[in-house]
């Protein structure tokens, strides 16, 4: 049984649970409370989407919930285990291993060619050389970018960065894919592509989709949503149609 | 990739990573050539305290602590031949002589000079004068009243081969000496202070003025000089063992004049070398720490996906490491070339205490070039320190946040 497969067998078991969880921010004399008391559930296979208005506590929630930010209060537990007590180290193996994350901005290494960029995180596993060769090859494929990669990230335009970006998120096999704003910055065609990639990808490779966003084309593709609003997070219903990616 | 990808990062900003090596490069080749002057200077001083001392010089405790009121120190021929026994049965000695050395005054018409009188036997090879022999000739075995004088000696009292001399000195028993001797050649050396206050006479002359039949020194030479202290201390061994109360020491304990120079070029190089790596590090710390800061979003996106702090503290550190050994290597490149120009133009210079100019000579090799490589690189790499530091330490999320 293929890794992918045994994530689609485990599809609906519980992934990702946060309890109470607080987030205060410090301004001056003044607190600041960016998340407050947030429960949530997200299960192996789920697409979520968040929205909420600017200042709402959705990067908050998706930072603290990819544990490269800790909570004030609360916690975060992965796969049954709480992110609270864990160490630096543990966190940063438990986002190499478990978490793939796409940035607004893409956050591409310049420097690193599209299938460089792609390969990092198999570095960070110590995988060998011809292994991330072929995963970084067959990745880089399937999100369309089989020519172009060893094109710099500043000789690829949005969407392609995106997909880059997408690629380099889902190479290592991670459980759950945090993607902040992943259409904001591309145009509508390219954000209708990328969010089709993104949901066959949710959808053939079972993994845990959260993607934080503004736009109600991306929002179509979600099989929960949720709304942030003052650091309060409430879910909107989760019978709401599951779009197409045909 | 992990190698490469610190190297990337150096080349994207062309003009400040040139910077950088430039100034790490700089320091290098100033360290060098430095370093190279003073390795050769202290080449060509201890050559000359070699040609001046022999390697080795055994004597009476007494002699060299000059505490002796009379002439108790000397060695007696019963002496003398178990300590040329013993020699003989070294094989890394070169060749050996005795001598006798004394104070006295020479006078030449009205005028007159304190000099040490070197009694020496001609013809023996340690300690040979003949290749400094600028006018008339060199002692022989033959010669009695004849005397070789430094040709600063020469000009100051106008002296010639051919010219008379007075010496006057006081003999082993306190007796007053005096005896004409014949000027039979002019010697020169590199130390004005050698050719002023030495003058050498046949041995047994010498021994006949002061009225004795020992020696004060047995001076002995080796093929390599650095056997000098592996011999010393064999010899001072069997010294010890046959009872003969005398000690053996060596060159660069008779020779104020290295220790003092020697000591001189160590504090030079130190301050020069402890400037250039304050310099670079002070120079490539600023620049590394606005690099750096300008990727810190690109850093906290390495952390993100996985990277952990030690992750992001060894690609910021071989940065530096790169730039180190770049800068360095192209620092000892520079400076090997600028050494070999000096070289090669030949530029006179007077060391201190030197009758004539000496060339200029800067020593190339890889010996000479290894401590300022390395401190090119530890000056680079420890400046790189502080700021990979900071940066590994950052919080992921802040290091997000900067745009």
């Amino acid at each position: 049984m293929s890794e992918d497969a045994r994530f689609c067998h485990d599809a609906g078991r519980v992934f990702l649970e946060t309890r109470d969880l607080t987030k205060t921010y410090r301004l001056g004399r003044e607190d600041i409370r960016a998340l407050e008391g947030v429960d949530f559930v997200a299960a192996q296979g789920d697409f979520v989407v968040l929205n909420g208005p600017s200042g709402s506590g959705k990067t908050t929630f998706l930072n603290l919930i990819s544990a490269i930010d800790r909570p004030t209060q609360g916690e975060v537990i992965i796969e049954g285990v709480s992110t609270t007590s864990q160490t630096d180290r543990q966190l940063a193996a438990m986002r190499r291993n478990k978490i793939g994350l796409v940035f607004q901005s893409f956050n591409l290494i310049p420097v690193l060619s599209a299938a460089e960029n792609v390969e990092y995180p198999l570095l960070l596993h110590r995988l060998e050389r011809p292994e991330r060769k072929r995963r970084v090859r067959a990745m880089l494929e399937e999100v369309g970018l089989g020519e172009l990669t060893k094109r710099r990230p500043n000789e690829l335009s949005g969407g392609q960065r995106q997909r880059v970006a997408i690629a380099r998120a889902l190479v290592s096999r991670p459980r759950m894919v945090l993607a902040d704003e992943p259409t904001a910055n591309l145009d509508s065609e390219t954000g209708k592509a990328v969010m089709q990639l993104t949901s066959r990808l949710n959808k053939e490779h079972c993994v845990v989709f959260i993607v934080v966003t503004h736009d109600p084309a991306v929002t179509i593709y979600a099989q929960r949503r949720f709304r942030i609003l003052d650091g309060h997070l409430t879910e909107e219903g989760n019978d709401a149609p599951v779009a197409s990616t045909a | 990739m992990l190698l490469w990808l610190p190297l990337r990062s150096l080349l994207r900003s062309r003009r400040r990573s040139l910077l950088s090596l430039a100034i790490i490069g700089l320091g290098t080749t100033i360290a060098l050539v430095v370093l190279g002057f003073v390795q050769e200077s202290r080449a060509l001083i201890r050559e000359t305290s070699v040609a001046e001392f022999g390697n080795l010089q055994i004597a009476s405790p007494q002699l060299w602590e000059d505490t002796a009121e009379d002439y108790g120190y000397l060695v007696q021929p019963s002496t003398l031949d178990q300590v040329s026994a013993l020699l003989a049965s070294e094989s890394r000695v070169d060749a050996f002589t005795v001598q006798l050395q004394f104070p006295a005054l020479i006078a030449s018409g009205d005028r007159t000079q304190i000099v040490r009188v070197t009694g020496f036997v001609p013809g023996n090879p340690a300690l040979s004068r003949a290749g400094e022999i600028v006018a008339g000739r060199d002692l022989e075995t033959s010669d009695a009243a004849a005397v070789l004088v430094g040709r600063s000696l020469a000009d100051r009292l106008d002296l010639a081969p051919g010219s008379a001399i007075t010496l006057t000195l006081t003999t082993v028993d306190g007796a007053y000496n005096a005896t004409p001797l014949q000027v039979v050649g002019i010697y020169e050396f590199s130390s004005e202070q050698v050719e002023l206050q030495s003058l050498f006479i046949p041995l047994r002359y010498a021994q006949l003025l002061l009225n004795t039949t020992g020696v004060d020194r047995i001076v002995v030479t080796l093929g390599n000089i650095a056997d000098t202290e592996a011999t010393r201390a064999r010899l001072q061994a069997g010294l010890t063992d046959a009872q003969l109360g005398l000690e053996a020491l060596t060159w660069d304990e008779l020779s104020p004049f290295y220790q003092q120079l020697s000591n001189l070029f160590d504090i030079l190089f130190g301050f020069i070398a402890l400037a250039m790596a304050v310099l670079v590090f002070f120079i490539i710390l600023q620049i590394l720490t606005l690099a750096f800061l300008e990727r810190t979003r690109e850093i906290g996106t390495a952390r993100a996906l996985g990277t952990t702090r030690r992750g992001v503290l060894g690609l910021l550190l071989a940065e530096g490491a790169w730039l180190a050994v770049i800068g360095s290597g192209l620092g000892v490149a520079l400076g090997t070339a600028l050494s070999l120009a000096f070289n090669a133009i030949g530029i006179r210079w007077a060391p201190p205490g030197t009758v004539e100019p000496v060339v200029l000579s800067i020593r190339v090799g890889i010996t000479t070039a290894l401590a300022p490589f390395l401190l090119g690189v530890v000056a680079t790499i420890l400046s790189s320190l502080y700021p990979a530091l900071q940066m590994a330490r950052l919080p992921v999320v802040d290091a997000l946040r900067v745009e």
